[in-house]
């Protein structure tokens, strides 16, 4: 089987190097790439290396970056604009930013200053959950050091460029993550994700041109600079290249963040994760985060960590967060669970999502608990149709596909919880 | 007026309770202000520092009860309606009065199947009472949070929206809920990364198969 993450037994990590001593100032080349497109590159110029590496959002949208910077608007000087680091980071197996921020936190912000240089904004807002409380103390005194450094502020290393990095500390809800909500977030406002368009490269924070983008992805931004798009692209599979952070989790004997090149078969990730704990079978993968649809084990041969792959597969990439089930698990407590997520998440502006989020729990329970009927299945699937693509944001259509598929690829779990009788004879013996 | 307005079918929350705050409590001190001035020096306009003022307020005050808001939209000078609305809408900002350590179970999926609501249903068979509650003594409240980012060291849970405390067994809970009776609040852990564990040695938990949990109910309300 063609592997598209290559020689992925000897790959050298960018990311997260392995690091001795926890928190040093700069683990990248004391902001090198920084320096480098600085002094070497126009703004124009990074924004096309960017592009030309083939880099993805990793927020879970992979969206090209370098396309996304290049529909800021020209630079008017009178009109402020800016960058947000989205490291809200809430999807359910997800924690690849907090490992950045714990051990590599002056990449982001270098990653952050490039980026800023390539949209010419003067100020980027790094939006951290505030659960994360121990990581934004960490990333205070970090982001402190690097300003006494002169590496962030006035006149960055007497180039002449000036930036500004603000933390902002959310304060617990999902939805922030999504991008037009965590700029209402930070606009001091309840965190109602907008209506798109426009987007937020035309009117974001405060109506300014903004460009948002996930902390991982601008952690991916200084290597870019310093070996070249051309080495970037080379990396993983060639539809969404680079280096990826798997966050592996459930029932596998070595859970953790691992650095890889993206296009990693599943199989393989297992194996690098000491497989399956207690020896069991796999039964199920979420291959990326909760919003995702989740796989059996009999889809998972030879399918790659990469977005055309995972299609294929009827999956997506998401955040690369992959979560392993064993033979053991109950899908239909699964879904309960998601599906109270999503109920407890939603932000309430739009009554499909609202509403539907509420029904999809309250039926998944009663199916759990074992008084649901089989038609309950099809009025859950019915409930996906009416949901998706009618809400202002996306966590509609997160919250119906995995219960739209969970249903589809377990269906016999989930009838063997329902109820025996059909409504039919029951009322006949009544 | 119609009958149903002056009787209303649901009872609607007090809009005006008591204060828990008197008047002199209720001031910000010269250096929080000047920590104020700062956050709000960071944003076009001064309703980007909400969030922060808000932590620092609950900081100070424990919790949020509507004097402490009308203190902040006083500060910032901004509406109330809009620091209340913002302090509802985030589940971090405590509106009522919690114990001295709050302790947030993660039961999202990763933790689930590990185990997460054995961790929450030990803790309320231990401290008696149920997630959402606080115990008599006022010393701990369970509550039951989604996905807090850490689901490769599952199950875990949050002290009082600070440290983190992961892989949790049984008699982890037991030391835990000892220290911070006696007044010690966990400190930072750093999580070894996996591709470094055979060289530096691992901080992981090592007795995975100790779980047995993870068909467990997804039901707080299960110990009812
Ligand atoms: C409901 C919802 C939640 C999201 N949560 C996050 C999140 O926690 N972190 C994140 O980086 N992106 C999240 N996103 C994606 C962002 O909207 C946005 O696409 C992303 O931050 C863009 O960055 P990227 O292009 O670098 O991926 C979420 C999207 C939706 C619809
Ligand atoms: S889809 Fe849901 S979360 Fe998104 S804006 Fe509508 S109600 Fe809010
Ligand atoms: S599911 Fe518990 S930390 Fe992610």
């Amino acid at each position: 089987m063609a592997a598209k993450a290559g020689n992925w037994q000897s790959y050298k990590r960018v990311l997260l190097p392995p690091v001795r001593d926890l928190h040093r100032l700069s683990v990248y080349g004391d902001y090198g790439a920084l320096r480098k497109a600085l002094a070497r590159y126009s703004p124009k110029e990074v924004t096309e290396i960017v592009k030309a590496s083939g880099l993805k959002g990793r927020g879970g949208a992979g969206f090209p970056t370098g396309l996304k910077w290049s529909f800021m608007p020209p630079v008017d000087p009178d009109v402020p604009r800016f960058l947000c680091c989205n490291g809200d980071e809430s999807e359910p197996g997800t924690y690849k930013d907090r490992q950045l921020m714990e051990f590599n936190p002056h990449q982001i912000f270098e990653g952050i200053l490039i980026s800023n240089y390539a949209i010419s904004a003067k100020a980027c807002y790094l939006y951290i959950r505030g659960e994360f409380a121990d990581w934004i103390t960490l990333m205070e005194e970090e982001l402190d050091k690097a300003y006494a450094a002169n590496f962030v502020g006035e006149n960055i290393m007497g180039s002449g460029f000036s930036a500004d990095i603000i933390l902002h500390k959310g304060a617990g809800a999902y939805i922030c993550g999504e991008e037009t909500s965590l700029m209402e977030s930070l606009e001091g406002k309840r965190a109602y994700p907008r209506i798109k368009p426009p987007f937020p490269a035309q009117s974001g924070i405060w109506g300014y041109p903004t460009t948002i983008n996930n902390a991982d992805t601008l952690a991916c931004v200084p290597p870019i600079i310093a070996h070249g798009a051309e080495w970037f692209a080379a990396i993983g599979a060639p539809d969404h290249p680079g280096p990826l952070l798997y966050g592996i989790s459930g029932h596998v004997n070595r859970p953790g963040v691992y650095e890889y090149p993206s296009g990693m078969l599943i199989t393989d990730l297992l194996e690098v994760a000491h497989g399956m704990r207690a020896d069991k079978k796999l039964k199920a993968v979420v291959p990326g985060g909760a919003s995702v649809p989740v796989l059996r084990a009999d889809m998972i041969d030879g399918v790659t960590m990469d977005a055309n792959s995972l299609r294929a597969a009827g999956s997506m990439l998401g955040t690369a967060g992959l979560l392993f089930l064993d033979e053991d698990t109950d899908m239909v407590s699964f879904l309960r669970r998601v599906t109270r997520f999503y109920h407890h998440e939603s932000c309430g502006q739009c009554t499909p999502c609202r509403d539907g989020t509420g029904w999809m729990e309250n039926l998944v329970t009663r199916i759990d608990e074992g008084q649901g009927n089989t038609r309950d299945l099809d009025l859950l699937l019915d409930l996906c149709d009416q949901m998706e693509g009618r809400t202002v944001c996306a966590l509609a259509d997160a919250a119906a596909w995995p219960v739209r598929n969970t249903i589809k690829r377990f269906r016999a779990d989930f009838e063997a919880k329902c109820r025996k009788a059909i409504w039919a004879t029951e009322t006949k013996a009544a | 007026m119609a009958d149903f307005i002056k009787n209303p079918v649901v009872a609607l929350p007090d809009r005006d309770p008591a204060p828990h705050f008197s008047e002199e409590e209720l001031i910000f001190t010269a250096e929080e202000k000047v920590r104020i001035a700062r956050w709000v020096a960071q944003y076009p306009t001064p309703d980007g520092a909400v969030m922060w003022t808000l932590w620092l307020a609950q900081e100070k005050f424990g919790f949020l009860p509507p004097e402490v808001l009308r203190l902040v939209a006083a500060e910032l000078g901004i509406p109330y309606a809009q620091v209340y609305g913002v302090a509802t809408f985030y589940t971090q900002y405590f509106k009522e009065k919690k114990g001295r350590y709050v302790l947030d179970v993660c039961t999202c999926f990763s933790c689930q199947f590990t185990g997460g609501y054995d961790v929450l249903h030990y803790l309320e068979k231990k401290l008696g009472v149920h997630a959402g509650e606080t115990t008599p003594d006022g010393c701990f409240t369970i509550q039951e949070v989604e996905c807090l980012g850490a689901c490769g060291s599952a199950p875990m849970l949050q002290v009082s929206n600070g440290p983190y405390v992961y892989c949790l067994t049984p008699a982890k809970i037991d030391a835990l809920l000892d220290a911070l009776k006696a007044g010690r609040m966990p400190g930072f852990t750093s999580v070894t990364l996996p591709q470094d564990e055979d060289e530096m040695g691992g901080n992981r938990r090592t007795d995975a198969d100790a779980s047995i949990s993870y068909s467990t109910m997804p039901i707080a309300e299960q110990t009812r």
